[in-house]
């Protein structure tokens, strides 16, 4: 039996589609059976991270109104043997489904899978319920900033009185020559008003506009980002991996310096 | 002739006094009539109801009852019947009630527990004392009639002594509230110009501190025996 996880934030922008491809492509790549649900619906786009829109003919919606048939509806994902996409529908809005209908359809497919992996919608409505509903731990997105950690914690507050106790933390977008200047929150400052445990963290880098733009998500390629979502699939698969040196890029000199 | 019915308030609903000599019909036009004018004062309240003076039949009693139901919000919880041991009963067990949940939201030495986060958004609301066990985060509110005692960091809203309890006060071991309001007063954290709004004040705040009341102000200090024997509960 699978595990669903939802990825959810609150905030809008901060990452949560970025996060969702990458660490369904990453346990793609540990030779896991994923699939992605797309769950904010009229605002489609996990499909385009991922370079499969040209592929949609059914969706979400259409499964579960029962206009086709599940297997129709998925996407399968390029390169690999279990991974598919499930995208949400565009035409209409979060009231289309219910949490009953989601948790339902969510039972079904962790039947089958090893990780069903949600992509919550930005807000705490409908579609956040709808997203919740199945899930069985959440990974929880922020950035560095004090309106999107304000909102996470509102998200884990809600989480939490969902029954939902499986909870993790990735900061996104961190950028480390800042927090050493003091002018940007650290993940241990972001840590401290969540906390969550921590489950990655993952630099602000321009590789993953490039990749997002591309439709081909970045993780595990040679990359800060590529590296820090791989070890987060990893940590999400059980494995402990040690937290990347994000400072260290700086040269032999700066990382002498850090060591005193 | 206006004298025949007359609506009192007691301690526990109102009665209403019927005159001996008054004719059913006339009673149910006074009480129509009296109950209409006032159903603004009374509004929606739940009250108990005993009738006096003139010995009225169950079903005389409950036609006014309709009476009353449908010319003003009040609901009559029950009627107490003015002339057994049972009246006696009545109000005794309502009086003990009523005056027990008075004890308990006045006396702030009484209180209770929570533990966990209280994260933006959730509201903790209690009629005793609070202990808190955890974090309250920033958007958090927590309201409580008598004092609030936080084992963790206070970020949020709190509001001590919500039933008007001047004496009342907040502790925590780290002290850094967006609003501190008791009773009346309410103070707010110093703006930060220029300073990210993220940066907790540790060096500030990193020793347990209590707020309190004194003249009209809100005052925010180091716990010491002193400020401590200052407390009254």
């Amino acid at each position: 039996m699978g595990e669903v996880i939802v990825v959810t934030s609150g905030k809008g922008g901060v990452g949560k589609t970025t996060t969702t491809a990458n660490v369904g492509t990453g346990l793609a790549k540990l030779e896991k059976k994923v699939v992605l649900i797309d769950t904010d619906i009229g605002l489609r786009n996990l499909d385009v991270v991922m370079g499969l829109e040209n592929r949609i003919v059914y969706n979400l919606v259409d499964v579960i109104e029962g206009s086709c048939k599940i297997n129709q509806a998925f996407i399968k994902v390029k390169g690999y043997n279990n991974f598919y996409l499930l995208p949400s529908a565009q035409t209409r809005d979060k009231t289309a489904i219910t949490p009953e209908q989601m948790k339902k359809l969510t039972d079904q497919l962790k039947e089958e899978f090893d990780y069903v992996i949600i992509d919550c919608p930005a807000g705490i409505e409908q579609g956040f319920h709808n997203a919740i509903a199945g899930a069985d731990r959440a990974l929880v997105v922020t950035t560095p900033e004090v309106s999107a950690v304000r909102d996470a914690d509102r998200i884990i507050g809600l989480l939490e009185a969902n029954e939902i106790k499986k909870t993790h933390l990735i900061v996104n977008r961190l950028r480390m020559d800042m927090v050493k200047r003091g002018d940007m929150m650290s993940s241990e400052d972001v840590v401290e008003i969540l906390a969550i445990p921590l489950i990655g963290v993952v630099p602000d880098d321009e590789n993953i506009v490039i990749s997002t733009n591309q439709g081909a998500p970045l993780v595990g390629n040679n990359t800060m980002a590529g590296k820090a979502y791989m070890n987060i699939c990893k940590r999400v698969d059980g494995e402990e991996v040690p937290f990347l040196d994000l400072a260290g890029k700086g040269g032999l000199f700066s990382r002498l310096f850090k060591k005193n | 002739m206006n004298n025949a019915v007359v609506i009192k308030g007691t301690t526990y609903g109102f009665s209403v006094y019927v005159d001996e000599q008054a004719e059913f019909a006339t009673i149910c036009e006074l009480v129509k009539e009296k109950f209409k004018e006032s159903a603004k004062f009374f509004g929606a309240a739940k009250m108990a109801i005993s009738f006096e003076g003139k010995r009225l039949s169950d079903e005389e009693q409950r036609e006014l009852l309709n009476i009353i139901a449908a010319n003003s919000e009040v609901q009559i919880v029950c009627v107490i019947e003015k002339n057994g041991e049972t009246e006696e009963l009545h109000r005794r067990s309502l009086e003990d009630c009523i005056q027990e949940q008075q004890l308990q939201a006045l006396d702030s030495s009484n209180g209770q527990f929570y533990k966990g986060n209280l994260r933006s958004g959730q509201v903790l609301e209690t009629e005793t004392s609070i202990i808190i066990v955890g974090d309250v985060n920033q958007g958090a509110t927590v309201t409580s009639k008598g004092n609030i005692i936080v084992l963790g960091a206070l970020l949020g809203n709190v509001y001590a002594g919500a039933g008007g309890n001047e004496n009342a006060f907040v502790l925590a071991l780290e002290l850094d509230p967006v609003q501190i309001r008791i009773a009346d007063t309410i103070a707010r954290a110093p703006d930060k110009v220029g300073k990210a709004l993220w940066k907790r004040e540790k060096e500030k705040t990193k020793e347990p501190k209590i707020a309190f009341r004194s003249g009209g102000n809100i005052f925010i200090e180091p716990v010491s025996r002193t400020v401590l024997n200052d407390i009254k509960l």
